[in-house]
């Protein structure tokens, strides 16, 4: 079963992923039409910045066993066993924000959705588009990504790959990793940056 | 294999459902007060306010039992346990005899002392039946009175007033939420309910209610009256315990267990509000009476139960409260006694009405208050549990974008 993977490495931070996510999960399903509608459909993955401020696109991780779903009061949160998807059923969710308090990884959101009326605030994240996947599309985020930082792709074979990649690193007349040179650049450039900023 | 199982509670029900993928054939018998099917304590408070209802409180369907073909023994307490012959009497004279027990009796509201609480519309608020009753006394009650500051007295005031009710809520410390949230993060929750027309009253304690059949006033330490047609009493639980022989089964506050949650006799375990567990962050035995904590002890006193040995990795205690549009986030110390052992950083800002507050032990973090803003405080709540220093200036966590990339290195 393919997954979503992330390439934090990789993430040069447009946020193009959040804008696409947003649209995705809206009533139009476009990105201009969206921009109008009420409620404002908003991203399920989420552009942070780390220490230096590189990208960092974090979405839930559909941990098994999941916190959330042992925390959730009601029994809201529940698995889709076929995808592999921790979900939220809108209906049930009391917006009580237990599932704030157990997500490790901060992926949880609360607002209103286009569900009944679209007024009900209920706890919101990742659903791995479900929808698009059942219509043969792959997630909104990973088809938006331009810089190769969220794959879609079967598990196993993305870590061959970075095993691969590992092993090719130390061997004796490594050429370096498959990271494009830009990649460092654009983390050097930041991260120089705040040092020059700080130091001023 | 005989299971007892005494509650049937959160942790009851867990432990019941880890057991029995585990022991297909073994007996579990569980013996519970309360005759509702397994349902959502917590979410009792949400009936009150009107936001859900009652229909939506069971957690499990009408057929919990027979699906995992347990034999229910509801609505009798259990009077005694005979540690030797290995028996449980209920107050029914029902003798159950059990190789494996679980003591998941949880906690019984805190009793008050005063006049006249034979009463009716004087309620406590902890079982499903106490807000029946609340909901059916609703239709004529006009002005009520709230008993004590904590979880249960914030979220029955808060209830009531979303009912369109007026409500008087008597503390009597001065700082609301003591136990959960610190100074700060209390005072901000008070501003908001006292804003929306809560009135507050400190410092004082009720000696006696009277009225012809039900209540109609209340008599204060003050020599004062206050009227009121429904009266709830939130002073907090106290473990239930009253069964447990002494001289067998270790007790403090609550029943004392080890890593594995079993207890110093041998095959009898404790989970959920009954149990004095280690408590993470204080580093010492705590009674940690909460939903999230009495669902992972019952899950693995389960497994324990039915021949596996897993830990159990401590308690942590943490709270989310949400009133009107005012969210508060706590875990582990709020209120730090000492300043030489903790050191505690905070933020407030004003413009997103956000306060921040971290509580720190050298360099592992120890306790978080989160008003507003609280979706990053599962991550906090995690670097708790698992006491990881903290390598990154501390005063990253209180940032509002922090966020779990800042912990890592590269």
């Amino acid at each position: 079963m393919k997954q979503i993977m992330i390439h934090p490495e990789r993430c040069v931070g447009c946020m193009q992923c959040m804008a696409a996510c947003a649209a995705a999960h809206s009533r139009s399903g476009h990105l201009f039409a969206a921009t109008l509608e009420s409620p404002l459909p908003k991203p399920r993955i989420h552009v942070g910045s780390g220490l230096w401020e590189e990208g960092f696109p974090n979405r839930c991780r559909h941990c098994d066993p999941a916190p959330c779903l042992f925390a959730c009061l009601p029994g809201a949160i529940f698995r889709d066993e076929k995808t592999n998807t921790v979900r939220v059923d809108p209906d049930r969710c009391i917006n009580c924000a237990s599932c704030a308090m157990a997500c490790p990884f901060g992926v949880i959101r609360y607002h209103a959705v286009p569900f009944r009326g679209g007024k009900k605030v209920v706890a919101v994240k990742c659903d791995n588009c479900i929808e698009r996947q059942g219509r043969g599309e792959i997630p909104a985020c990973v088809e938006v990504c331009k810089s190769g930082a969220l794959t879609f792709e079967e598990s196993g074979e993305a870590m061959k790959r970075k095993t691969d990649a590992v092993s090719r690193s130390v061997s004796a007349g490594a050429e370096g990793t498959e990271l494009p040179e830009g990649f460092s650049l654009l983390r050097a450039i930041k991260k120089a940056r705040l040092q020059l900023q700080e130091r001023r | 294999m005989e299971y007892v199982i005494i509650g049937n509670g959160i942790a009851g029900v867990s432990a019941a459902e880890s057991i029995r993928p585990i022991d297909r054939e073994g007996r579990i018998t569980m013996i519970g007060d309360e005759t509702f099917p397994p349902y959502c304590r917590p979410m009792i408070s949400m009936v009150l306010e009107g936001a859900v209802g009652s229909d939506r409180l069971p957690i499990r369907g009408a057929d919990f039992y027979e699906r995992l073909d347990i034999r229910p023994l509801l609505g009798a307490r259990v009077s005694e346990i005979d540690v030797d012959g290995k028996t449980v009497i209920t107050e029914k004279g029902e003798a159950v005899s059990f190789d494996r027990l679980l003591i998941a009796s949880g906690a019984d509201p805190r009793p008050i002392k005063a006049e006249g609480l034979d009463l009716k519309n004087i309620f406590f608020m902890r079982t499903e039946a106490h807000v029946r009753g609340m909901e059916r006394a609703l239709p004529d009650v006009r002005r009520a009175l709230v008993l004590g500051g904590g979880l249960v007295g914030f979220k029955a005031a808060y209830g009531l007033m979303c009912r369109g009710i007026e409500v008087t809520l008597l503390i009597r410390s001065g700082h609301p939420l003591s136990m959960q949230a610190d100074a700060a993060a209390g005072k901000m929750i008070l501003e908001k309910l006292t804003g929306r027309g809560l009135d507050v009253r400190t410092g004082l304690a009720v000696t006696a209610f009277s009225g012809k059949g039900r209540v109609r006033q209340a008599h204060l330490t003050d020599g004062s009256e206050l009227p009121c047609d429904l009266a709830v009493i939130g002073k907090g639980v106290l473990p239930s315990r009253s069964f447990i022989p002494r001289d067998h089964i270790d007790l403090d506050l609550g029943v004392l267990v080890d890593d594995y949650l079993e207890t110093n006799v041998s095959g009898i375990f404790a989970a959920g509000d009954v149990a004095e567990t280690t408590d993470i962050a204080r580093r010492s035995r705590w009674v940690n009476a909460i939903w999230p904590e009495a669902e992972a002890q019952g899950r693995i006193a389960g497994m324990n139960m039915a021949g596996q040995k897993i830990r159990y990795g401590g308690s942590l205690s943490r709270n989310v409260i949400r009133i009107f549009d005012t969210d508060i986030l706590t875990a582990g110390i709020v209120t730090p006694e000492s300043d030489a052992v903790y050191t505690a950083i905070q933020s407030k800002d004003p413009l997103y009405g956000t306060y921040r507050k971290m509580v720190f032990r050298e360099d592992r973090l120890v306790g978080a208050v989160l008003v507003n803003r609280i979706e990053q405080g599962g991550v906090l709540t995690a670097l708790i549990r698992s006491q990881m220093p903290i390598t990154i200036e501390k005063e990253r966590l209180l940032d509002p974008l922090f966020n779990v990339k800042m912990l890592m290195k590269q």
